[in-house]
């Protein structure tokens, strides 16, 4: 049996509520992606449909199917974020995948990435800060801006080598986004289908918490609280860094794991709440920080 | 005695090093490599370590590599972090404040300062240290507006955190260098 997920026709942060919903949870049965009328997908939602499928690679025998964009530019786009190379390896690919050379897309900061270890993410800094500092002086940011950036992206690939069980994905962008702030923002998307937050800290810090353990305190624990499931004292730093850097540049840090989701600073702009719960499950993390240009463009 | 230059240790312990310090098992690399370059000091001698040439220093490998040198070593060695810039500082800064730890930094323009938990009479006592080069009791004292005893406690914490050396005849604290 063959049961369709419809990926949202604008797939970003706020329509992967409505993606996990219709992933549910799966069985035996075979999904297919249908994507076909997807117009357009934040580096968030490509990562989130490789966590999708890399899940169902590592619980499913046969390989989920995936109808591509039927939207000749919204597919180049995505083939030119690298996308559908990963994709192939975890669906069954229906429809025209676009040829494109490397990408060389200024808003392409980071091709979508594996992340598995900690050699991944070398190399995902190595490549992003050249690239990063351009795109975040045009955005009106300071030089110093640039190495907290790579710190972030750094720490945000970590909490995967370290902590999900599992690989993940990355990616980078720049774009403009008009319907939400008017201006042009740096995006930083990571995301695995690992054992999401509860389950990392729950042998270590469930017990503190008693009957108020689930998603969502196990995020305020990492997020707000610094918690690590390691005891040495000097674990758990990355995500404080990363709210820390997040705050200073008025940006946003929203992090999804089962059913709850944090956001954490707030920044006036964002008229998300700080967090989230009884949400649609879905597995492993999801981590968005996004760092706006200083004024309009 | 030659400053420890972190890149070169990068290059030399960990096999995917392409000049950032990231990550916690290229920070635990680095260290084991920064001890081993201290078997060629004396106990005595202030270890350096150079930032210059690091472009990149995230909070897992700073915890990894100062934080830690400092929980194993700093209690019996004088550490100096020298070429330090205001990115490193970000990174250095919390994963000090996080384990209750200090240490005397030196940025690319020779300014001295300590990041991390130190008491504001210590860091007072450090500014003087950063700007003369030396600090005497009874300088201290008028300084801190306190009597000679308290001048000495906040040497004493100086030199506890290793963040001073002590002149001969116990009335001066030197600024590391």
């Amino acid at each position: 049996m063959t049961r369709v997920v419809q990926v949202p026709a604008s797939f970003d942060y706020q329509a992967f509520d409505q993606f996990a919903e219709a992933f549910g949870e799966p069985g035996d049965e075979r999904l297919l992606f249908d994507a076909h009328a997807t117009h357009w997908a934040s580096p968030y939602g490509l990562v989130g449909l490789l966590a999708a499928g890399q899940w169902l690679a590592e619980h499913q025998k046969q390989k989920p199917l995936f109808t591509i964009p039927q939207n000749r530019d919204v597919a180049h786009y995505w083939a030119r974020t690298g996308f559908f190379r990963h994709a192939a390896e975890l669906f069954e690919l229906h429809g025209k995948v676009p040829h494109v050379a490397s990408t060389g897309a200024s808003d392409v900061l980071l091709e979508v990435t594996p992340v598995r270890g900690a050699s991944d993410v070398h190399d995902v800094v190595d490549k992003i800060q050249d690239r990063a500092a351009a795109i975040l002086r045009e955005l009106g940011l300071e030089a110093q801006a640039t190495m907290g950036f790579a710190m972030a992206l750094s720490e945000g690939c970590q909490n995967i080598v370290e902590h999900a069980g599992t690989g993940g994905w990355v990616a980078v962008q720049a774009y403009h986004w008009r319907q939400r702030l008017g201006r042009r923002v740096a995006v930083i998307a990571v995301a695995d289908a690992g054992v999401g937050f509860r389950a990392s800290l729950e042998t270590t810090y469930a017990h503190r918490v008693g009957e108020r353990w689930g998603d969502v305190a196990a995020l305020e624990a990492a997020v707000l609280h610094g918690v690590s499931r390691f005891r040495d004292p000097g674990r758990g730093q990355g995500l404080a860094g990363i709210r820390r850097y997040v705050e200073r540049w008025n940006g946003k840090l929203s992090l999804r794991s089962g059913t709850a989701r944090i956001s954490s600073p707030i920044a006036k702009w964002d008229d998300d709440g700080p967090m989230d719960d009884g949400l649609a499950s879905f597995p492993g993390s999801q981590m968005l920080l996004i760092i706006p240009a200083r004024k309009g463009d | 005695m030659p400053a420890i230059d972190l890149r070169t240790i990068l290059e030399e312990t960990a096999s995917n090093g392409n000049g950032d310090l990231v990550t916690r098992s290229t920070g635990k690399a680095v260290r084991n490599g920064i001890v081993q370059a201290l078997a060629g000091y004396r106990r005595d001698q202030v270890a350096i370590i150079d930032f210059s040439s690091v472009r990149l220093i995230d909070l897992s490998c700073a915890d990894e590599i100062i934080a830690k040198l400092l929980v194993e070593h700093g209690r019996t060695r004088c550490f100096l972090l020298t070429g330090v810039d205001e990115g490193h500082a970000d990174a250095l800064e919390p994963v000090l404040d996080r384990r209750g730890l200090a240490a005397a930094v030196q940025d690319r323009s020779g300014r001295l300062r300590v990041l991390g938990q130190i008491p504001e009479p210590v860091r007072r006592v450090f500014s003087i240290l950063a700007e003369k080069g030396t600090a005497k009791v009874e300088e201290v004292a008028a300084h801190l507006a306190v009597p000679p005893a308290a001048a000495r406690a906040v040497f004493d914490e100086l030199l506890n955190r290793r963040l001073a050396t002590a002149a001969p005849g116990g009335n001066e604290v030197v600024a590391l260098a």
